[in-house]
């Protein structure tokens, strides 16, 4: 009697698996717009700098618009910005000096946003800086945003308490990277770091020791938002950002989400980029993508003007992708976060063995693996397409699976050991099983060394690190071969610790080449980067380019305006509405 | 009895105390540093050291650990990087939350006692129900198939029932709303539709232990005499078995649920995952990813706080369900 | 789930602080002539449930000592990768997950490995991993117990404490921070450390937060012992210790542990996949059937065939298990026979 529960248990479940197992899989189909390119300019016409930022078509304005993510985002005070969801929220209740003008197809323009253009070279060299202050600037208090305020904003980022955000400015002001020490903050309180000046309301200005082209740049991230001093409140600022942007911030549930509501003192007549169309934003934290995907795709109540902040997972593709109802409701864009194999050239110090490993690479496997190409777009150059002045280019052609025997030919007959670092985590850990497969048939032998997750990234920016090959990924803060080649490539900064120069090159010619494109006005610079871009894999090929990250994003039914944006790869909210 | 109470009390304590020490050991053999992580991208070493100074890690690790302590007791001064004073109980700033510890677990704390509680309370009616009915029922057709569910559940991942239950009920047949925490306070209905799957997961898995003990005791107490003479003094079955039966089955079961609920407790973070809840166990499982010690020593004292609290009210329960045990 | 992996499997079979119901040696009164494991034995042989579950357990066990042996047969390795046979999303080609003459039960998506072989070597894995854990917990358990019941006084109320601070141990939180660490101790940072020394460290795991429940069992068992009068007798005639425990306690209270025993080997390997669960139980590429399951579940909607084989097969393993603990119980304690 008791074996036929059994049976009856058994087969009961046996039966609701096997329902879905019965199609036959021939294969899904993506497209994903790898050849996109980005076209970029620096507007030095004020005009592209006002406001009012163009009708959304189909914009209508009220209703509630959800964000659903994972975890919560872990600063929002704006001089702390630093992730990708951060970086995606500011611009809903703070504005900066500058901001990118982006259509979310690649085009994109450099304007001004609290300031009237994208900041004036003063004397040419790029050492002095002026940005004139627009008129009629409120916080959402009412009072007036003046060059103070945004002075005050950028001298708080020395603060030692507040980490987390960038901190090129605050390093080109005190020309250290120990700037904290160079001028303290809460000693100062009253006063400006060196080299800031406030001349009037309405001008700020930087005095550099050296030279640097990519201020405009820089100033484009949230931590040249305006803060007025009594409002300061050190770290507790995370919980209550003072607004300057279309929406202010009603609720703090730290973990749980996080609300904003229109701010009606800011004006759309100042705003080259920003809309004010739903009533609220609500950031809602806590679901897993997984149930993020299946909520937008059953497209239920509230979750019509949501939409699904982290990526759909691997394993939800095919599903997604099969569903021809869901490709209105999807966004799908490579992004610039580009996926290398970092080679350590103190370790593999053989050219030969660094050229083999290029060849041997099987990158359509490794995609694959990643979970195919809504995950992942093979990338055979350091810099990503989303660069300015991108040239796609193959330094060593072997075809989308490799070329073992190449590789072979190269490692002359040679049995090369060579360890691979990966991190503890499941994807990870694919890959490095995938990596090992593909590389001991063209001749490697690899050992796979699992190292955790949260220690990882500091044992690989460790100069005397043990290990040979490693995965590393760089997000460029903006577009430009700047924000990457020079950070990456250059040997001459090479520390005890935290390098971003994984790879460890030190190549004098190459870091001539730094110099001397670095000093070029930056409109000029574009294709100068492409080209050493190739030079760098031909001489002296530090890693393996692999893949760059796709987003692909789903969202409900009424969620409209939304689409990636092209600097840091993920969902903007600027032209974001509640379809009526 | 007052002895008693005192004595557990006092072992409590020490056992809490120990707890207390070796998770705060276990924190230092963490390969996380949870100063790097507060800068992702562009920190140098001396500002690292510099912050690290600032958290007071480079203390000597008993003083941390008093300070810890102290801070639990009456209170100290964080700093201005940590949200300054910090008022008695004070279980720390976490640097990874950017919020005083004690506000994450006022937030996650009902979470997952809304999970916990309630489903507690179904595996016991639940298991307990199934047990008796079987026992009554010895050798029927009901007794196979309670027998056989409380297996199944018994044998099966709670992650996995999870999914399969979210499949069905919430993304393909639309019954359910998609499983999240409401407060009780503001819609007990939402509250009660974000979490019956998680319940009832939670209740199949369970209760299999009681099934099967309850029915064991029950089959055992209908044989014995008292029982059978109540039968022949004429006492009507309900009253036998209400009072009689099921009173002595309940004492082992008593030992089981505190320990159970305890456990769960402490370690929801397979249901919570699951079910994409953020309570005690993410929170838990997230700070030891982080390295953030205030965080970690916080979870791990309070659910050692609440598996030691029931195993006293289960010593306290026994002598009360059963008077042939005396406390000594 | 539980705090402890094995909990309530051991305590089902007597709650703590109970001092010895259930005690089987009763039984042994009722016919002359046949000792309570011959009984046991009988009634075990006559219950079909028992047979059957009895019977699907050797099978698994049989499968993870051959599992080299259907290797070869077989003809495909546990790490070859398939991915030819896989489409642009790295979903396997073909009908139900790639099922097909070379692939009995299909590919993994994404790395394209064949899921039939891997099953195979998962069943070695997992079983290893709950049997050593059974024994090692089994043993201190049973030391402990032994020492604490029959001593009494203050060793009691020691190991009495030890237990209450074990089990007031959120033995998830350490797992998860003990697990990715011990590696680094003993591994430089060169070497990843063998499969063998994984699987130690997680044995080493239930090892320590497993031993509390048998522990207690076997005290309670004792204690009630201690009293009897042959217990009395021996130790009037000046035994020591251990012939105390193995002579005269222990062949009295086996049945039980055996029972304990018996059920705590599947809450082991539902614990081992809760590890994985967690991302601290055995990791890629080794086969295992708590990982396998663990990822299979993402896979559900996309690619059920993935979840049907590692779920079937890990339910019937389990099940069967509890099936048979269950008789085994049935057949030791005839008091709560069916």
């Amino acid at each position: 009697m008791r074996a036929r529960v059994v049976a009856a248990a058994g087969s009961a479940f046996a039966v609701a698996l096997a329902l879905g197992a019965c199609s036959k899989n021939t294969g899904t189909k993506t497209d994903v717009d790898t050849e996109r390119k980005t076209t970029g300019v620096i507007a030095t016409d004020p005009k592209d700098s006002l406001g009012p930022a163009p009708e959304v078509p189909g914009a209508a304005k009220g209703g509630t618009f959800t964000i659903l993510r994972e975890t919560q985002i872990s600063h929002l005070d704006p001089q702390r910005v630093y992730s990708f969801a951060g970086l995606m929220a500011a611009p809903l209740y703070a504005r900066y000096l500058t901001t990118w003008k982006d259509d979310g197809k690649g085009k994109l323009t450099l304007v001004g946003d609290l300031a009237e253009t994208p900041g004036t070279n003063v004397n040419k060299d790029c050492k002095v800086w002026e940005f004139k202050i627009k008129d009629g600037l409120k916080f959402e208090d009412g009072r007036p945003i003046t060059s103070k305020e945004i002075a005050y904003g950028i001298a708080r980022s020395f603060n030692p308490d507040l980490t987390g955000g960038p901190t090129y400015i605050q390093e080109w002001l005190a020309d250290s990277a120990q700037y904290d020490t160079v001028w303290d903050f809460k000693a100062n309180k009253g006063s400006l770091p060196p080299g800031l000046t406030t001349p009037d309301d309405k001008t700020l200005r930087f005095e550099f020791k050296t030279a640097h082209c990519d201020l405009p740049f820089a100033a484009s991230l949230p931590a040249t938002a305006p803060l007025p001093p009594d409002k300061d409140t050190g770290v507790n600022v995370d919980n209550q950002p003072f607004a300057s942007g279309p929406y202010k911030i009603t609720k703090v549930a730290p973990g749980v989400e996080v609300v904003l509501e229109r701010n009606d003192q800011w004006d759309a007549k100042t705003d080259p980029v920003r809309h004010q169309y739903p009533d609220k934003f609500v950031w809602s934290f806590g679901t897993t993508p997984d149930a993020q995907a299946n909520r937008m795709i059953a497209d239920n109540g509230p979750d019509q003007s949501a939409v699904a902040f982290n990526t759909v997972p691997a394993s939800l593709i095919s599903r997604v992708l099969g569903d021809a109802t869901l490709k209105s409701r999807s966004l799908l864009s490579p992004t610039p976060s580009a996926n290398r194999l970092t080679i350590n050239t103190q370790r593999v110090t053989d050219l030969k063995v660094r050229q083999a490993l290029n060849y041997a690479i099987d990158r359509d496997g490794l995609i694959k693996a990643l979970g195919g190409e809504a995950v992942a777009s093979p990338l055979t150059t350091l810099l990503p397409p989303a660069t300015l002045g991108f040239e796609k280019y193959d330094a060593y052609p072997a075809g989308p699976n490799g070329n073992p025997d190449k590789a072979k030919e190269l490692l002359g007959g040679k049995e090369v050991p060579l360890v691979l670092a990966v991190r503890d985590d499941d994807l990870n850990q694919r890959l490095g099983t995938q990596l090992k497969n593909n590389l001991e048939k063209a001749g490697f032998k690899i050992t796979v060394k699992t190292t955790p997750a949260d220690s990882y990234l500091d044992d690989v920016k460790n100069k005397n690190n043990a290990w040979d090959i490693y995965l590393d990924s760089w997000a460029a803060d903006w577009p430009s071969g700047a924000a990457v080649l020079p950070v990456l490539f250059d040997g001459r900064g090479i520390k005890p610790a935290g390098n971003s120069n994984t790879s460890y090159v030190n190549n004098d010619a190459i870091n001539a080449e730094f110099d001397r494109v670095l000093a070029m006005d930056p409109a000029a610079q574009a294709p100068e980067w492409a080209k050493l871009d190739k030079k760098i894999m031909e001489e002296v090929a530090p890693a393996v380019p692999l893949y760059v990250d796709v987003s692909f994003n789903l969202h409900g039914s009424k969620a409209g305006g939304v689409f990636i944006e092209s600097i840091f790869g993920n969902v903007s909210f600027v032209n974001a509405f509640v379809k009526q | 009895m007052v002895r008693f109470l005192i004595k557990r009390i006092l072992t409590a304590v020490l056992t809490l105390t120990a707890v207390s020490i070796v998770a705060f050991l276990m924190f230092f053999a963490l390969p996380a540093d949870p100063v790097t992580g507060m800068c992702p991208k562009n920190c140098n070493t001396e500002r690292l050291e510099r912050v690290r100074e600032e958290l007071g890690l480079n203390d000597p690790k008993p003083e941390q650990y008093l300070n810890y302590m102290k801070g639990i007791f009456v209170g100290r001064d964080l700093g201005s990087a940590q949200g300054g004073q910090c008022d008695a109980p004070c279980l720390g700033y976490s640097y990874v939350n950017s919020e005083a510890v004690s506000d994450t677990f006022a937030r996650v704390l009902p979470v997952t006692l809304s999970i916990v509680i309630p489903a507690a309370i179904i595996w016991l009616v639940l298991g307990i129900g199934l047990g008796m009915v079987s026992a009554l029922r010895k050798g029927t057709v009901l007794d196979r198939l309670s027998v056989g569910f409380s297996l199944t559940g018994a044998s099966l991942q709670l992650y996995f029932v999870g999914a399969v239950l979210q499949l069905v009920f919430v993304y393909t047949l639309h019954i359910l709303p998609t499983p999240g925490y409401t407060s009780i306070f503001e819609d007990p209905l939402k509250w009660a539709g974000g979490l019956v799957l998680a319940w009832w997961s939670l209740a199949f898995l369970f209760s299999a232990v009681y099934t099967r003990l309850s029915r064991a005791q029950m089959l055992e107490t209908l044989s014995e005499d008292f029982v059978r003479t109540a039968r022949a003094k004429g006492l009507a079955k309900g009253k036998v078995y209400g009072r009689h039966a099921l009173r002595a089955a309940i004492t082992p079961m008593v030992t089981i649920a505190g320990l159970d609920l305890g456990s769960a407790l402490g370690g929801t973070v397979i249901t919570e995952t699951t079910f994409g809840i953020r309570g005690l166990g993410r929170t838990a499982v997230d700070a030891v990813r982080l390295g953030d010690l205030p965080t970690i020593m916080a979870t791990v004292l309070i659910s050692a706080f609440f598996i030691v609290l029931a195993n006293i009210v289960v010593d306290l329960l026994y002598a009360a369900i059963d008077p042939r045990i005396r406390l000594g | 789930m539980s705090l402890s992996p094995v909990d309530d499997a051991a305590l089902a079979e007597a709650g703590p602080r109970t001092p010895g119901d259930a005690v089987p040696e009763a039984t042994a009164k009722e016919f002359v002539g046949r000792s309570p494991g011959q009984l046991a034995w009988a009634r075990l042989r006559r219950d079909r449930t028992a047979i059957i579950s009895g019977v699907t357990v050797v099978l698994f066990l049989v499968i993870a000592l051959a599992a080299p042996l259907i290797e070869r047969l077989y003809g495909v390795g546990p790490y070859q990768q398939f991915q030819d046979q896989l489409d642009g999303a790295g979903m396997p080609l073909g009908y139900a997950g790639g099922v097909s003459g070379e692939h009995w039960f299909g590919l993994e998506p994404q790395l394209g490995r064949d899921i039939f072989i891997r099953l195979v070597y998962g069943i070695r894995t997992s079983l290893f991993i709950a049997f050593a854990a059974a024994i090692i917990t089994a043993g201190t358990g049973i030391v402990l117990g032994v020492v604490a019941g029959y001593l009494g006084g203050w060793v009691d109320a020691v190991i009495g404490w030890v237990i209450d601070f074990t089990l007031a141990l959120p033995y998830l939180i350490f797992a998860l921070a003990v697990v990715p660490t011990v590696a680094l101790r003993f591994y430089g940072p060169r070497d990843n450390p063998p499969d063998w020394f994984k699987m130690v460290v997680i044995i080493g795991i239930f090892a320590a937060f497993g031993w509390t429940a048998t522990a207690r069992l076997v005290r309670g068992q004792v204690i009630s012992l201690r009293e009897r009068e042959f217990v009395e007798a021996a130790r009037a005639s000046g035994a020591g210790l251990l012939h105390m425990a193995f002579r005269q306690l222990l062949p009295n209270i086996w049945a039980p542990i055996l029972v304990s025993f018996s059920l705590a080997l599947p809450a082991y390997i539902t614990s081992e996949a809760a590890l994985s669960f967690l991302g601290v139980g055995m990791v890629d590429p080794t086969p295992d059937f708590g990982a396998m399951i663990f990822k299979s579940i993402d896979f559900m909607q996309t690619d059920p065939a993935y979840l049907f084989f590692p779920g079937v097969a890990i339910f019937v393993l389990v099940f069967a298990f509890n099936l048979f603990g269950d008789a085994l119980r049935d057949a030791l304690d005839p008091k709560s026979s069916r």
